[in-house]
């Protein structure tokens, strides 16, 4: 589905959405394992366009800096997707950039803070950080 | 063809009780329900499937394929959908992973036309029963089925005859902080009754006050619902033979109104039959609206019961204000289930709205439905911010919610598809109108309370969701075969006897007049186990 260069662009956005502090980031904690489940389950609607997603993130980046998305420093990549979320691109989106980043936003957040059956969520790590339970 | 006393559609929380009832009087009864009988394993906890965050599908039924409805905008929607207005279907229904709140309707509920009048274009109406005909019951279902709570402090009510057969759960940290808050406004404060064992009961353990109770099944059955006490109780008679993952497709009924039986279709497409001398119909309000309509004959060619276009009527549920405050202090302390300080302070009694309803704090919050729902909405929703608002503040998160008694309008309907079938090819249920408009101004009144509430708790920033106007069922689904004596305007007798069918019943929340400002399985138990038993007697 992603090619290695999308993966990369993909795990780097996903790092952004939940960076790396005192507990993991996206891609560690399962977000993009979830994802990745999640496109072959009930997001399979989105199984074309998240590759695309990922190409216009990179397209973007490269418009902007020349770079490849996931090389640049994180403030570039976080000014990026901000401009991304309000819809200010310079690239040409084949999608909506502003309503696929909200919805990408809502996947990563699922992968990390439901339950670990769904493929996010490693160990529980994101319960463990927040101070959800579970007993019985 | 196998003939039996009675047979049973839907294993629910009125059909159980009916099963519980007839078996134990010695009556052979079948009871058929669509979904599984599912061991607690089989309820999976899934935090984005569940009957609590339905976010891409559920864990207690119906299956997501093959059972769409159809909304008036003409798009099809499936069980997960919003605008489904779904319950579970399991043998237990939504008892088996419902929050277990068991509410008295109070006096007044029975009454609403005559306290309130009537609004134009809506059709409140009373009940044909009162609090005093029903109390016997709400008492007999609390102590059969299990209920925990505390009468001295139930104050809205009458005085019980008899206390509750097992105390309060103890109360977490959140309840705590609420029941201040309560105390500074000056207002009823009282400990929810809920249909879970605080103690050992009926021979199943206490609560081990987990915390992924609403929405899931129960893993020690510490939470009491059909499947184990009074469907338990039949199949141990017996008397009742439970046929699971079958789906009715029509009551058969002759020419002068008698039913014969009922024929139904299984997962594998095979059709069978049975006869029976009487038929009750406990689908809940969606479904058992769509089966009368189903079971058309020439002398009623809109549906069983249906000759005053009554059936499918009425159809509500509750509005559910919820107000979210956020905390300087830790509110979670993961003492489950949560939920469990209320009041009925604005039941009734309320300045220029009709009605009202109960409040009380929440179950313990799911963290991804915290962050889709609870979450204040002028935080940036990714990057560290929204990372670290979740690890610091997730937990000092409170919330106050409740049912609002609805306004039924007759135009908030169930009626048939005329082209869209299931699975089986049974035409589906179509969902227009919505409740009566007065309903918008109740729930933004409680709204209010909610909000207020939260703010004498301490809480540093509150914020909600006001409900608007729209079609209301979902788990509480009520009113699409009224309960009435008048042929006219109700589509059963108040012994819950479909009028112009001495052996046809309906013993779910489709007879609600009005459904109250509370949770209402424990009412539907109640008439339930009323009727069942005056079937029993009448026999």
């Amino acid at each position: 589905m992603f090619n290695e260069r999308q993966l990369q662009t993909l795990h780097a956005a996903i790092d952004r959405i939940i960076p790396e502090d005192d507990f993991p980031g996206g891609v560690e904690a399962g977000v993009a394992d979830y994802l990745l489940k999640q496109l072959g389950r009930d997001l399979t609607h989105l199984a074309q366009d998240y590759p695309r997603f990922t190409d216009a993130l990179e397209a973007e980046a490269q418009a902007a800096h020349c770079q490849a998305f996931a090389a640049l420093e994180d403030g570039q990549q976080d000014a990026l997707l901000t401009r991304v979320e309000l819809g200010e691109v310079e690239a040409d989106w084949p999608l909506d950039p502003a309503a696929f980043f909200a919805d990408f936003v809502e996947h990563c957040a699922e992968g990390f803070y439901s339950d670990p059956g769904n493929g996010g969520n490693r160990d529980g790590v994101s319960w463990r950080m927040i101070g959800y339970e579970v007993n019985g | 063809m196998t003939h039996y006393d009675a047979i049973i559609v839907g294993a629910g929380a009125g059909g159980g009780v009916a099963a519980g009832v007839l078996a134990g009087a010695g009556k052979r009864i079948l009871m058929l329900e669509r979904g599984p009988r599912s061991e607690f394993a089989q309820v999976p906890r899934d935090h984005l499937r569940s009957q609590r965050g339905s976010f891409y599908g559920h864990n207690a039924g119906p299956d997501i394929e093959g059972n769409p409805r159809t909304l008036e905008d003409g798009s099809i929607v499936l069980p997960h959908q919003r605008g489904y207005q779904n319950n579970a279907a399991m043998v237990g229904g939504g008892t088996r992973v419902f929050g277990a709140q068991a509410w008295r309707f109070m006096p007044q509920d029975f009454r609403m036309a005559s306290i309130y009048g009537v609004p134009e274009g809506s059709s409140l109406a009373d009940w044909p029963i009162d609090y005093e005909e029903l109390e016997p019951w709400y008492e007999r279902v609390e102590w059969e089925i299990g209920v925990s709570g505390t009468d001295s402090a139930m104050t809205h009510l009458p005085p019980y005859k008899r206390p509750y057969p097992m105390p309060s759960l103890q109360p977490n940290t959140a309840m705590r902080t609420h029941m201040k808050g309560l105390e500074k406004l000056g207002w009823q404060s009282l400990p929810m009754p809920q249909f879970i064992n605080s103690v050992d009961y009926n021979g199943r353990q206490a609560c081990i006050r987990c915390q992924q109770c609403v929405g899931f099944a129960c893993p020690v059955e510490a939470k009491n619902g059909t499947h184990n006490t009074t469907i338990a109780a039949a199949l141990r008679s017996g008397n009742c033979k439970l046929k699971s993952g079958v789906m009715v497709e029509r009551i058969d009924c002759d020419d002068g109104g008698r039913v014969r039986g009922v024929n139904w279709i299984d997962n594998a497409g095979e059709r069978d039959s049975a006869t029976a001398e009487i038929v009750i119909v406990s689908a809940g309000a969606v479904e058992s609206a769509r089966l009368l309509f189903n079971s058309a004959t020439k002398r009623e060619p809109n549906g069983l019961g249906n000759h005053s276009d009554q059936v499918g009527r009425h159809l509500q549920g509750h509005y559910y204000p919820l107000a979210v405050g956020l905390f300087p202090e830790r509110m979670m302390d993961n003492l489950g289930p949560g939920g469990g300080v209320a009041t009925c302070q604005f039941n009734h009694d309320n300045p220029d709205v009709i009605g009202g309803g109960m409040l009380a704090d929440d179950f313990i919050v799911l963290p991804i439905i915290s962050w889709k729902i609870y979450v204040p909405r002028d935080i940036k929703r990714w990057g560290l911010s929204a990372k670290q608002f979740m690890r610091d503040r997730y937990r000092c998160l409170g919330d106050i919610k409740g049912p609002v008694h609805e306004i039924p309008s007759p135009e908030g309907r169930v009626t048939l598809d005329p082209k869209v079938r299931d699975k089986f090819g049974i035409p589906v249920a179509h969902l227009s109108g919505t409740t009566h408009p007065e309903t918008v101004r109740t729930a933004s009144f409680i709204y209010d309370r909610a909000e207020e509430w939260l703010r004498a708790s301490g809480a540093e920033k509150v914020w909600g969701y006001r409900p608007d106007l729209r079609l209301s069922g979902g788990q509480h689904q009520a009113g699409t075969c009224r309960m009435g004596e008048d042929p006219a305007e109700s589509v059963v007798d108040p012994w819950q006897r479909v009028h112009g069918h001495d052996n046809l019943f309906v013993l779910d929340g489709s007879v609600h007049v009005t459904n109250g400002g509370f949770n209402p399985v424990l009412t539907i138990m109640a008439t339930s186990w009323r009727a069942a038993e005056h079937i029993v007697e009448q026999w």
